[in-house]
């Protein structure tokens, strides 16, 4: 009898150890975005900032641009000197492509276009996250399906002078996907 | 309604006795039902006479036998839930004066609608194991107040109808939701249960009762590639192995032999009376 109660017992604060999960924690690994480094060309171990970079992707206006900080202003929310971004592929599709605006703020601004061709995985999370998409970019050759396609439609000349996928499997944020080198 | 204002009646009854003192409490419950008792307490002389005719009176008997029964929440839930169908069987055997070997089986058609998946658990269920009961009847009472442990088993299926892609950074914009209907039959589960639960007799043979459970999730066989939401007989699972569960049944005892209560006992209690 002292058993059954004390196992009662041991099932209630057990159960007191039990966590919401109606919620998607922030933390979870969900559908993840392409991870860039940029580092100078001179020096390919050396990673450099970028100057007033601004993300655009392909098709969107150029005042809808990725917003690297939330709190910046009309123009400067837009804008990014870090070494390392991170953009968003499109869920629903198997191609996605960016302007990547060098100097936007300046008067002669360099546009290079970077189209990533893909496959998507669903893979379930779980009950409060749903699924997530995972990435796989195709390899790059000449085609039109290539994996990595860099173009330049401004005829502004190349900022970026060097790619290089580092992995084609886009599953989490923690790792660098492309490195780019200029 | 009128089981319901007897289910309640007898509750408080049985929970105000199991609180109180033995002897007030006997006292003034006694007096609506048993005219023997109420003229001992009335005429406290003749009272040796008395107690020699209550060790004549016939000696009180336990019943054994089978009690079935149905869960009425599970069963009227379909009445207002369309995303749910269900139907449990509950059936108890006594083995001694206060263990029970009690099992339950079930049937049930679940469909789950999170904010980003919808599931439908389909399957059947076996619980089985025993009941202990802590409460004491007097007279020819034959409630219960039980605790108990169980072991479960499923075998169910798990569809997957539609869900939506998590994405933190909606930049190309929110995905609709997807369809898929993809089916994970031939699923298992098993867990442990500690019950607890209180059964009243209403009238005759009639019991109603209401338990709750708590689960213990032991076995879990996950369809690849998505999750067990809702296990039938274990219910909604969460991130743990723990479950909770909540039953209203309403049973029949079909009563088979009888047993006399030891002797002694009453003999030791009756002189204390005076």
């Amino acid at each position: 009898m002292k058993k059954i109660v004390c196992l009662l017992l041991i099932f209630t604060f057990g159960l007191s150890g039990c966590e919401k999960d109606d919620i998607c924690d922030a933390n979870t690994p969900t559908t993840p975005r392409l991870v860039i480094e940029f580092y100078d060309n001179a020096a390919p171990t050396v990673l450099k900032p970028v100057t007033n970079l601004k993300v655009v992707g392909v098709g969107k206006d150029d005042t809808d641009a990725i917003i690297f900080n939330e709190g910046g202003t009309s123009v400067t929310k837009y804008l990014t000197s870090a070494s390392k971004i991170s953009i968003p592929l499109k869920t629903d599709g198997t191609s996605t492509s960016y302007k990547f605006i060098f100097n936007a703020t300046s008067t002669s601004p360099n546009t290079d276009v970077l189209t990533f061709n893909y496959t998507t995985q669903n893979v379930y999370v779980s009950r409060a996250c749903g699924f997530k998409t995972t990435f796989t970019l195709n390899p790059r050759d000449n085609t039109a399906n290539s994996g990595l396609i860099k173009t330049d439609p401004a005829a502004d000349g190349i900022w970026m002078l060097n790619t290089n996928v580092v992995t084609s499997n886009i599953e989490l944020e923690n790792e660098t996907h492309l490195k780019v080198y200029f | 309604m009128k089981h319901t204002l007897k289910y309640i009646f007898s509750l408080c009854f049985l929970l105000l006795v199991f609180l109180g003192h033995a002897q007030e409490v006997k006292d003034s419950t006694a007096v609506k039902k048993t005219i023997p008792q109420k003229t001992q307490t009335k005429t406290t002389k003749p009272a040796v006479q008395e107690v020699k005719k209550d060790s004549i009176v016939p000696p009180k008997t336990d019943r054994y036998g089978l009690r079935i029964g149905v869960d009425l929440y599970k069963l009227t839930r379909a009445f207002y839930d369309k995303d749910y169908k269900g139907v449990e069987f509950t059936a108890d055997w006594r083995l001694t004066k206060r263990y029970y070997a009690a099992a339950e089986l079930g049937f049930e058609d679940k469909t789950t609608d999170d904010d980003r998946l919808n599931s439908t658990a389909t399957g059947t269920y076996i619980k089985a194991g025993f009941d202990y009961n802590l409460y004491d009847n007097w007279l020819d009472m034959e409630n219960l107040i039980t605790i108990g442990l169980r072991g479960g088993f499923s075998t169910f299926s798990q569809d997957l109808n539609s869900y939506k892609i998590y994405n933190p950074n909606p930049y190309w914009g929110e995905q609709q939701s997807i369809n898929v209907n993809e089916k994970h039959s031939g699923l298992t589960a098993g867990w442990l249960e500690v019950t607890g639960g209180v059964k009243a007799k209403v009238f005759n043979n009639i019991f109603v009762g209401f338990g709750v459970q708590l689960k213990l999730l032991v076995m879990n066989n996950k369809p690849s590639g998505f999750d067990n939401l809702y296990i039938p007989g274990f219910n909604r699972t969460y991130d743990g192995n723990f479950g909770v569960g909540f039953n209203y049944t309403v049973s029949y005892f079909i009563p088979i032999y009888k047993k006399k209560i030891v002797v002694p006992e009453i003999q030791n209690q009756a002189p204390k009376k005076k």
